[in-house]
């Protein structure tokens, strides 16, 4: 007979295990670990999802991070006789790393604008670059100037200076969409017939993808210039960074590193054959499957715990407790867990400078939105106890707590089971959700991928998998629980 | 022992127990018969506090326990209880039945509360059983279990609710046999039955309730022998 007092040591030992193998904080890992000699290291924040700048390659099944910026990046370690490590992270992440000191600088891309630099310091700019149109390649010669637009279906990233451009085009009706690859395919599903891009974002694109092209119209004064953002008042750092940029500059070295960029973007053609893409992609899955379990793991055990805490609350009888239990419950199982997610990770942030990691977020989202569902079937599991074993504990001197816990709990968890694992299953493939925010898990890994070999269904399907072996092998390991834990039911 | 003064129990509206008298004697066996609903089980399962009282006094041993701010939990280790459904904790084997409230409670090492366990299963006869589950006895043997857990906490008094009327008739005379052997023992015992025969054998003094009172009490000669009330006259000539 396993008992919960047995249990929770055993799970927290787990999980101080799995969080000493998880540094880091939810993003991706340092790419190059860093040396343990007194060597200088230069760790650089960037969000690769933004080819040709910065991408993610595969090499022998894992990804690795290359792109124009990550060259520029090599040349200003090389200067500074340090060693370059990357981490990747959510593009919205990035400044508030910055300032936290887990990266010494950003570059990805970023342009300085005003709002950020009272928060960042930036070098000078390294590349300016233009935005161009982009459209179905039989639709080309409709689009010869930015008044072709007006009223137009146009498709961009959310949040992006695009998104902007878009708006100010007359009448326009704008779709924007999470990533670069859902822009394209918005594109080529006739779901919109133009996009605002990045000029040479653009030219990747119409590299890998057949059937799009580029537009004569060009939006004006959309020059973005890019720079390199660092903590504020890190003079030192920036002078280093402008002498690397001004010996860049005056070999033109920018634009030969975009070119190489294009070229190692356009080299990555993905297998024909689901099992050898999956194959050359695993790496990613490997990772992203780590997360997933990680995640659904600690949601879970969170939210069994404080599902217990709930239900018990609940049945208290003490009326002020039972109403804060039920108005936790019906808050979070009548709320979608996104918002809850976006609340948590983006809001708290902003109303209360509460700012959890992404990893945090997606744990505590998870936990408190099992832990309300839990917390129902707990208490229907209680309930479901015979009210004279609660009588027989109490004749025999046992308090209200202890006959709890060693009588009535442990029935009622034995009788809810199999609605208790339920819920874990569907917590597996709800976690999927943490993507949103860039925690690395399996989605988020599966749209890696995507945006990696510009192939719409693949990475889908083989996530899709890998969620059904994980909820499937679960089913079955609740099942022998189930029946361990059905000693002194010989039925 | 248990002297109950004026006790009064209501659910809602519903008055079950309207003003009860009586003192049980330490070693006494009390017998409490009378019609379904007259309030004979609220009256027991008011004596360990297992119902809340709405009026009057329980004092067991000198201490009222129905003040409260008494420690209940610390009365009711002193009195044993057994129910008519069992009430055996399902996912526990025997031992384990057993010897849960001595050592959670009482602070007996296993080695101790398994011998004092094993000892009274020997005396009930069914220490073979004590690594079965509940689900593996039939009734007699699990209301017998019943009755050593709660000796197991070595009570003063034991209470019992029915604890034939969930049985089939043939396991009847194994559960009235171990209560008998306990009553010679000198247990004090308040027991709610339907068993007339056992209630006359056994019992030192009767109790017939009828519409949540005290109607008649007595001897078995007396109460069974020469009922004086028309009510306890009328019960006893459809039971007997």
């Amino acid at each position: 007979m396993l008992r919960l007092k047995r249990i929770i040591p055993l799970l927290m030992a787990l999980l101080m295990l799995t969080l000493a193998l998880y540094p880091g904080h939810g993003q991706a890992n340092a790419q190059s670990a860093s040396s343990t000699d007194e060597k200088r290291t230069l760790t650089i924040g960037l969000s690769p999802d933004f080819a040709p700048y910065e991408f993610l390659m595969t090499v022998d099944g894992n990804s690795k991070v290359v792109g124009s910026d990550v060259m520029i990046a090599e040349e200003i370690a090389k200067d500074m006789g340090a060693e370059l490590v990357i981490e990747q992270m959510s593009f919205d992440s990035l400044i508030p790393a910055l300032q936290s000191g887990r990266i010494d600088m950003i570059i990805s891309g970023m342009t300085p604008t005003d709002e950020r630099r009272q928060n960042v310091d930036f070098s000078d700019l390294y590349y300016t670059s233009r935005q161009v149109i982009l459209t179905r390649s039989e639709d080309v010669d409709q689009y010869k100037t930015m008044d072709a637009l007006e009223g137009e279906q146009i498709g961009v990233q959310t949040g992006s200076i695009q998104e902007e451009i878009a708006n100010s085009i007359p009448n326009a009706q704008v779709t924007a969409v999470k990533t670069i690859s859902d822009v394209v395919s918005l594109l080529s599903s006739d779901r919109v017939n133009a996009a605002v891009f990045e000029g040479p974002v653009a030219e990747a694109q119409v590299k890998n993808r057949p059937g799009i092209a580029i537009a004569e119209a060009v939006p004006e004064d959309s020059d973005t210039p890019m720079a390199i953002a660092v903590q504020k008042g890190n003079t030192e750092l920036v002078n280093e960074i402008n002498v690397t940029l001004e010996r860049l500059r005056a070999t033109n070295a920018v634009d030969g590193f975009i070119q190489q960029a294009n070229e190692l973007n356009s080299g990555e053609t993905a297998p024909s054959n689901i099992f050898s893409f999956f194959w050359k992609y695993r790496g990613f899955y490997a990772d992203g499957v780590k997360y997933t379990l990680l995640l659904s793991a600690l949601g879970v055990l969170f939210g069994f715990l404080i599902g217990l805490l709930i239900a018990l609350l609940r049945l208290s009888g003490v009326k002020i407790l039972k109403w804060i239990a039920v108005t936790y419950i019906e808050v979070l199982r009548g709320t979608p867990m996104l918002v809850q997610l976006l609340i948590i990770h983006f809001g708290l942030a902003s109303a209360f400078d509460i700012k959890f990691s992404v990893l945090q977020s997606g744990i505590i989202t998870l936990s408190l939105n099992s832990s309300a569902y839990l917390a129902e079937i707990f208490r229907a599991g209680i309930q479901n106890v015979d009210r004279g074993q609660m009588e027989a504990a109490r004749s025999l001197g046992m308090p209200r707590g202890m006959a709890m816990r060693t009588i009535i709990i442990p029935q009622a968890i034995k009788g809810v089971l199999p609605a208790i694992g339920n819920e874990f299953v569907v917590i597996i493939k709800e976690s999927s959700i943490v993507s949103f925010i860039g925690v690395a898990d399996l989605m988020f890994q599966a749209n890696a991928v995507r945006t990696l070999t510009y192939s719409g269904l693949y990475p889908l399907v083989i996530a899709a998998g890998i969620y059904l072996v994980m909820t499937l092998i679960l089913s079955k390991l609740l099942n022998v629980l189930e029946r361990r834990l059905s000693a002194g039911d010989s039925r | 022992m248990i002297a109950v003064k004026n006790l009064q129990k209501s659910f809602g509206k519903n008055n079950v127990l309207r003003g009860i008298d009586t003192e049980i004697k330490k070693g006494e066996v009390v017998v409490v018969i009378g019609p379904s609903g007259s309030g004979k089980s609220t009256f027991l399962r008011c004596l360990n506090r297992l119902e809340d009282v709405t009026g009057g006094e329980i004092l067991f041993e000198g201490q009222p326990i129905t003040d409260k701010k008494h420690n209940i939990d610390k009365t009711r280790e002193k009195m044993g209880m057994v129910f008519q459904q069992f009430n055996l904790f399902p996912h526990k084997s025997v031992l384990e039945n057993i010897t849960l409230a001595p050592i959670k409670l009482q602070g007996l090492s296993k080695a101790d509360a398994n011998k004092r366990a094993e000892a009274l299963l020997q005396s009930v006869g069914l220490a073979d059983k004590k690594n079965a589950y509940p689900v593996q006895l039939s009734g007699g043997q699990k209301q017998r279990i019943a009755i050593v857990r709660a000796l197991a906490m070595q009570p003063h008094v034991m209470l019992f609710d029915e604890p034939t009327s969930a049985l089939d008739p043939e396991m009847v005379g194994e559960v009235l046999d171990v209560m008998k052997k306990l009553a010679e023992d000198g247990m004090t015992m308040v027991i709610v039955t339907h068993e007339m025969g056992f209630a006359r054998e056994v019992g030192d003094r009767i109790v017939f309730m009828d519409g949540g009172v005290i109607v008649e009490q007595g001897t078995p000669e007396e109460v069974f022998g020469a009922p004086k009330n028309v009510r306890t006259q009328d019960f006893l000539s459809k039971v007997l």
